[in-house]
């Protein structure tokens, strides 16, 4: 093993190597900075080209597209207030208040070195532990997804920001939402009113575009004439101040990695997920949780290093069992196949300089990615500079766009805008909004989950909760989830007695 | 003698008119013809699509562009291909049964299966039956006795609802007598997880999504639904022999290329002419057996009729799965 390890690290830094990993970490930071543009698009449009490149030079340029995209997403979200990715949503929290507070090049290089940091910790558990990881995945059933649904949803009440009840509203909104379109077990229809665009449900991208964009444009609109408070002077020199910043919060790190890496392995469960659970995590550790959603560096470093922990975690199932944990790895896994790859054993064994070329030229894209990500954001942060009457348009324009090209479709942008002005209506209202993304997510997989559980006992409901108090997996995540509403309920009395 | 003229003024008339039409026609295609593939980008039926687009160029003497618009089961895809122009520049990707199925199985789907004309089918990927390796089913007759013993306990994971996956459980039900508790899953790939984890007794995935588990030793198979052995794994029984009962082989799932209806013969003749090369040519046969394509060409004529086969079939069997 160690021997196909050196291997790998030799193939690794093959200048071909090399410049794949450049060219996918430069255009997965632009991909995943621009909203509307996914990691998924940017792996699949790029599968065509990686056709003629020896299998790991294309695959370390997917890997580059992978790792920078699930980080880049942070610089629209600390910027503009709009996420770039559904990573990115946990991220916004504290990193948009930051910006607002005068630093936004400190908010972007604690995402960048945090997404750096887990990013390399979830390679690492890819390299050293794969096979075993590989086996607890298997144990994930329908009852375990079910409950690790139920456990992110808890999570709202960390996303509200001391609007407890406008957050459960606007996490139970987000959780119908989710029942758009076909019934996952039984194939009916349910509030598509006969649009084809909705029968695959309400599209996360599309929603998260207006929900985010929508309401912005109108806030630049309205600020148009007055004077645009640009206090945003920062210097490279301020991008590294942050390292010491960084590793001071070891706990943090490490708690954050563990999390996306654990949420990785389970295939189907996401980066925003990962993002959201370390970030709740931190939150409730803080001994100072009043200072979430106002800017707090922890919240922004735990939400990024959390997201791209899911990045390696993702590969685990992927490449031992052939299983893909989210779109993009659905994608990744066409590009493996189609070069004659099989996932599994074999994939370490006989073709073991080229799996582990890719794993290492991981750690490369998720080290690339912290300079490319600073110099693109250093011009980045002109942005903030941009009179609203110009950032604007452009805004809508970028949102309209990104919403069409997703799916190709002009039913979408209405979507867009629709979700928009529901956006637009709870910024108003001061409702939270990321407890709707988390209900939209999590709803979706929590519905199935049960059902499928159901189904599985054949509606027996006492044999379906035996099952949940039986199965070791699912007894953890039922405590944690007892954990997470008890912790919530008992910390906002204290909050609502100290008030008084 | 208006006898003996008739044929030779048709023959006059027919030469000069193929003067005429002759060099427009002998360019096409002129420029790059776009292909609709009713999934999304990196899927099994996209990677299906960009290895054949890439290899028919040197055919085609043009680029094969994808154009993907994926969404609800295939359904946007096939209607915007039925409404695509019919200038021999539009074609798609289609998949049987998928396109028959949506249009079964719902309320106004802007299609007609009469809407497409058929080129080329380019795969087949049959339906198995697959345990995990240590699963106490020997044989598919272990299974079958199980299922009888307890009716309608077992549990069997397959992509669903309303897929060819469930189609076929269906079907196998009917022929076979048996009940199993169908679980639905989000892709075979899913299904073929649970069966690993041994979540499901048994899974009904595609060949082309279990082969790799089999040659990792993960899983089983433990018959193919198809009419005869299949030459690329010829160790895998089919379910009628095992059974001793014919089961009919209705959910495989066949991906082909299409037309919108009204393209005109000559354009179909340089398009049939296209694909049937490249599913001779030898580095496209390397490429899609390194990649575990399960190529089986038919020409236009044999598709059309294998859609109309099926048609008659679904008549039979749509109502077991609505």
């Amino acid at each position: 093993m160690l021997e196909n390890m050196i291997l790998g690290l030799g193939s690794a830094f093959q200048p071909e190597m090399l410049i794949a990993v450049f060219l996918g970490v430069v255009g997965g930071v632009v991909i995943g900075a621009l909203p509307g543009l996914t990691s998924t698009m940017g792996v699949a449009l790029l599968i065509p080209v990686t056709f003629s490149l020896p299998p790991q030079v294309g695959l370390a340029m997917l890997g580059g597209i992978y790792c920078a995209s699930t980080y880049s997403g942070a610089i629209s979200a600390i910027l503009l207030n709009i996420p770039g990715t559904s990573a990115s949503v946990a991220t916004m929290l504290d990193g948009h208040p930051m910006s607002r507070n005068g630093e936004p090049g400190r908010a972007i290089s604690l995402a960048t070195f945090a997404s750096a940091i887990g990013g390399v910790a979830s390679v690492a558990a890819l390299l050293l532990l794969a096979p075993q990881l590989a086996e607890f995945s298997l144990r994930f059933g329908s009852p375990e997804y079910f409950l690790l649904a139920v456990f992110g949803i808890t999570v709202i009440a960390s996303m509200s920001s001391g609007a407890m009840e406008k957050g459960l509203i606007a996490g139970a909104f987000g959780l119908i939402l989710s029942t758009v379109g076909v019934h996952p077990l039984t194939g009916t229809m349910r509030f598509t009113f006969d649009m084809p665009s909705l029968y695959d449900g309400v599209p996360l991208v599309v929603a998260l575009i207006g929900l985010y964009s929508i309401p912005e444009v109108i806030d630049l609109v309205k600020r148009a004439r007055e004077e645009h408070g640009n206090d945003a002077r920062v210097d490279a020199s301020g991008f590294l101040a942050v390292i010491p910043e960084i590793l001071r919060q070891k706990v943090n790190l490490l708690r954050s990695s563990l999390i996306g890496i654990i949420v990785g392995i389970v295939p189907g469960v996401g980066c925003s997920v990962g993002g959201f659970l370390a970030y709740d995590a931190a939150k409730r550790a803080s001994k100072t949780p009043d200072r979430f959603g106002k800017g707090a560096a922890e919240g922004i470093v735990a939400s990024e290093t959390g997201n791209n922990a899911v990045t390696g975690g993702t590969l685990i199932p992927l490449l031992t069992l052939g299983i893909p944990g989210n779109p993009v790895t659905a994608v990744l896994l066409g590009g493996i196949m189609i070069h004659g790859l099989r996932p599994g054993p074999e994939l370490f064994t006989t073709n073991a300089e080229i799996t582990y070329g890719f794993i290492f030229s991981l750690f490369l894209s998720n080290l690339l990615f912290v300079p490319v990500g600073l110099v693109i954001a250093r011009f980045g942060l002109r942005i903030v500079q941009v009179p609203p009457a110009i950032l604007a348009p452009i805004i809508l324009a970028l949102a309209v766009l990104g919403a069409y090209s997703i799916r190709a479709s002009l039913n979408d942008v209405w979507i867009m805008l629709a979700v928009g002005a529901l956006g637009w209506g709870m910024a108003v209202l001061a409702v939270p909004r990321a407890p709707l993304v988390l209900g939209l997510v999590l709803g979706t997989l929590a519905e199935g989950e049960l059902a499928r559980s159901l189904a599985l006992v054949r509606g027996d409901v006492s044999a379906f909760a035996l099952g949940l108090l039986t199965r070791p997996i699912s007894l953890v995540i039922l405590g944690l989830c007892v954990f997470a509403i008890a912790h919530g309920i008992l910390q906002h009395r204290r909050n609502s007695k100290f008030l008084e | 003698m208006i006898k003996t003229m008739k044929p030779w003024i048709a023959g006059l008339c027919a030469g000069a008119l193929a003067a005429l039409a002759g060099p427009a026609l002998a360019d096409y295609p002129e420029k790059p013809v776009t292909m609709i593939v009713a999934y999304s980008p990196g899927g099994g039926t996209d990677t299906a699509a960009r290895t054949i687009a890439k290899y028919v160029e040197k055919h085609l003497g043009q680029r094969l562009v994808v154009e993907n618009k994926p969404g609800a089961g295939g359904q946007i895809g096939f209607s915007a291909l039925a409404r695509a122009a019919t200038d021999g520049y539009e074609i798609g990707f289609i998949n049987v049964p998928s396109i028959q199925l949506v249009k079964r199985l719902r309320d106004n789907v802007p299609y007609e299966l009469s809407d497409f004309q058929p080129i080329a089918n380019i795969q087949l990927d049959p339906v198995v039956v697959a345990v995990k390796t240590d699963s106490p089913y020997q044989t598919l007759s272990d299974l079958l006795a199980d299922a009888r013993e307890r009716p309608g306990e077992v549990n069997i994971g397959a992509d669903g609802p309303q897929s060819n996956n469930q189609l076929q459980l269906a079907v196998a039900e009917d022929a076979l007598d048996v009940d199993f508790n169908f679980i639905a899953f989000d892709g075979s790939g899913p299904a073929v997880k649970a069966t690993l984890g041994g979540e499901v007794a048994a899974s009904l995935p595609s060949l082309s999504s279990a082969a790799s588990h089999v040659a990792n030793g993960r899983i089983r198979i433990l018959g193919v639904f198809a009419r005869k052995r299949n030459p690329q794994f010829p160790d895998f029984p089919t379910v009628s022999e095992e059974a001793g009962v014919e089961v009919p082989s209705v959910g495989a799932s066949l991906r082909g290329i299409a037309a919108p209806k009204g393209l005109s013969p000559e354009h179909l003749a340089v398009l049939e002419k296209a694909f049937a090369a490249v599913m001779e040519d030898p580095e496209f046969l390397a490429h899609a057996e390194s990649a575990g394509l399960p190529l089986e060409y038919m020409n236009a004529a044999d598709f059309s009729a294998y859609l109309a086969d099926a048609e008659t079939q679904l008549d039979k069997y749509i109502d077991l799965i609505r």
